[in-house]
């Protein structure tokens, strides 16, 4: 009898030391997850994380620019009245096909890149890639020769030609420089989505989804996985960061 | 006699000299006794006391730690508040200051008026805290866009026509050369 009670309470050890093990097994998976989402401010960013965006062009609306002014707004980008020369980190794209007539629209920004074309070129090193895969200008080294713009596929960059009136500090910007779609860095630097992702969302459209790419548990690759995400110019072999639905 | 002469020229030098050194001493003395010849660099409003260096170290080598945080911010995404730009002038500079780089009641060119040395940091960066972050005029749909040229000029907020906008061109251009 006392044999039983010491095979039952043995059982029951041995159930409950494998319980913590699995739930010590689970534990730093989650918390590993969480670092990745928000990282310590004195921390750098690390390859652990790729951002990356996917936008549904079936939900982008035609005719809202609700990414546009909140990129501006969020940025502190204003118009001089010069349409040409004016800065534009995302612009809004109307797609025809000739033969069906059938339109889409789609916002267009810096794809991001694996292998970024204005990385390659840029003379001083003023175009880089973070380790998280948000390509930035330098502005502090870039000395405004727009060989990037030239470069890039996808004509995301845009160059500042006359002085900039400030109204964001985290945001420096300034005349004879270039400059792009920085992917908001300082917000995703404290955990945050981009201005852009955000106002479609409150727009309830809901077109654009961000987040880590490398992280199989996260929305966008759930999405990916499901319902995969073309690149524009996939024969560039960019990998770029930014994908599209229904194109 | 030449001899003594020369010793009363010598003598009549050190004299002047002594007396324009005691006058200069005078002259540039403030009230405090303190000597005003140094710039008149303003502190802090906030009722901070201390820097976050000593102010002899800060004095030396604020480039460096500024230099220093400024790569590792834009590479790396570090963005520690201690050698911040941002934050020397959150601190610095009062919220409702209408001082501008370059005049002299502005912290930063209080002293680099003085000493000659340009700097080209507020070329980008905003030279005094800035008044709010825009909440931004968030639309719960498509909203005009004011002066912005880069979008259409809408009210309604989904619409299943083709708005006849910069960005409804039939290509795939955008409003932008």
């Amino acid at each position: 009898m006392s044999c039983n009670d010491v095979n039952v309470s043995r059982r029951s050890f041995v159930g409950q030391t494998a319980t913590a093990a699995a739930a010590l097994t689970i534990v730093p998976g989650v918390f590993l997850h969480t670092v990745a989402e928000a990282k310590p401010v004195d921390q750098a960013v690390t390859s652990a994380v790729r951002w990356g965006m996917l936008i549904d062009t079936a939900k982008c609306a035609s005719g809202c620019t609700a990414c546009v002014s909140a990129c501006n707004t969020e940025n502190g980008i204003a118009s001089h009245g010069r349409p040409r020369t004016d800065q534009q980190w995302i612009r809004k794209v109307t797609l025809r096909d000739k033969q069906t007539k059938h339109e889409i629209s789609l916002p267009m920004l810096c794809q991001h890149c694996e292998s970024p074309p204005c990385v390659d070129v840029c003379p001083t090193g003023a175009s880089f890639k973070r380790e998280d895969g948000i390509v930035l200008v330098d502005r502090h080294i870039c000395i405004g020769c727009r060989y990037c713009m030239i470069a890039c596929p996808y004509k995301a960059r845009s160059f500042a030609h006359e002085t900039v009136d400030l109204t964001v500090d985290y945001q420096p910007r300034g005349k004879g420089t270039v400059e792009s779609c920085t992917m908001c860095v300082h917000r995703v630097d404290e955990g945050g989505t981009p201005a852009c992702v955000e106002a479609c969302s409150e727009a309830e459209h809901g077109a654009m989804i961000f987040g880590d790419i490398k992280n199989p548990d996260s929305e966008i690759s759930k999405q990916l996985v499901e319902h995969g995400g073309k690149q524009i110019r996939a024969d560039l072999g960019l990998n770029t960061g930014v994908r599209y639905r229904g194109i | 006699m030449q001899q003594f002469q020369k010793r009363m020229h010598n003598t009549l030098i050190t004299i002047a000299g002594l007396a324009l050194l005691a006058f200069s001493a005078f002259a540039f003395a403030s009230p405090e006794g303190k000597p005003s010849f140094s710039p008149k660099v303003p502190h802090p409003t906030n009722g901070t006391t201390e820097c976050v260096e000593p102010e002899d170290d800060m004095k030396k080598n604020h480039m460096n730690y500024i230099l220093h945080q400024r790569d590792e911010t834009v590479h790396e995404g570090i963005r520690t508040k201690k050698y911040s730009l941002k934050e020397c002038i959150n601190c610095h500079v009062p919220k409702d200051s209408t001082a501008r780089f370059g005049d002299d009641q502005h912290f930063c060119s209080s002293c680099h008026n003085f000493a000659g040395v340009s700097i080209d940091c507020f070329q980008c960066h905003m030279d005094r805290p800035m008044a709010d972050k825009p909440t931004g005029d968030r639309p719960t749909g498509a909203k005009p866009l004011g002066k912005n040229p880069h979008g259409a000029q809408i009210s309604k907020p989904v619409s299943t026509e083709i708005a006849s906008t910069p960005t409804g061109a039939a290509s795939t251009k955008g409003s932008k050369q």
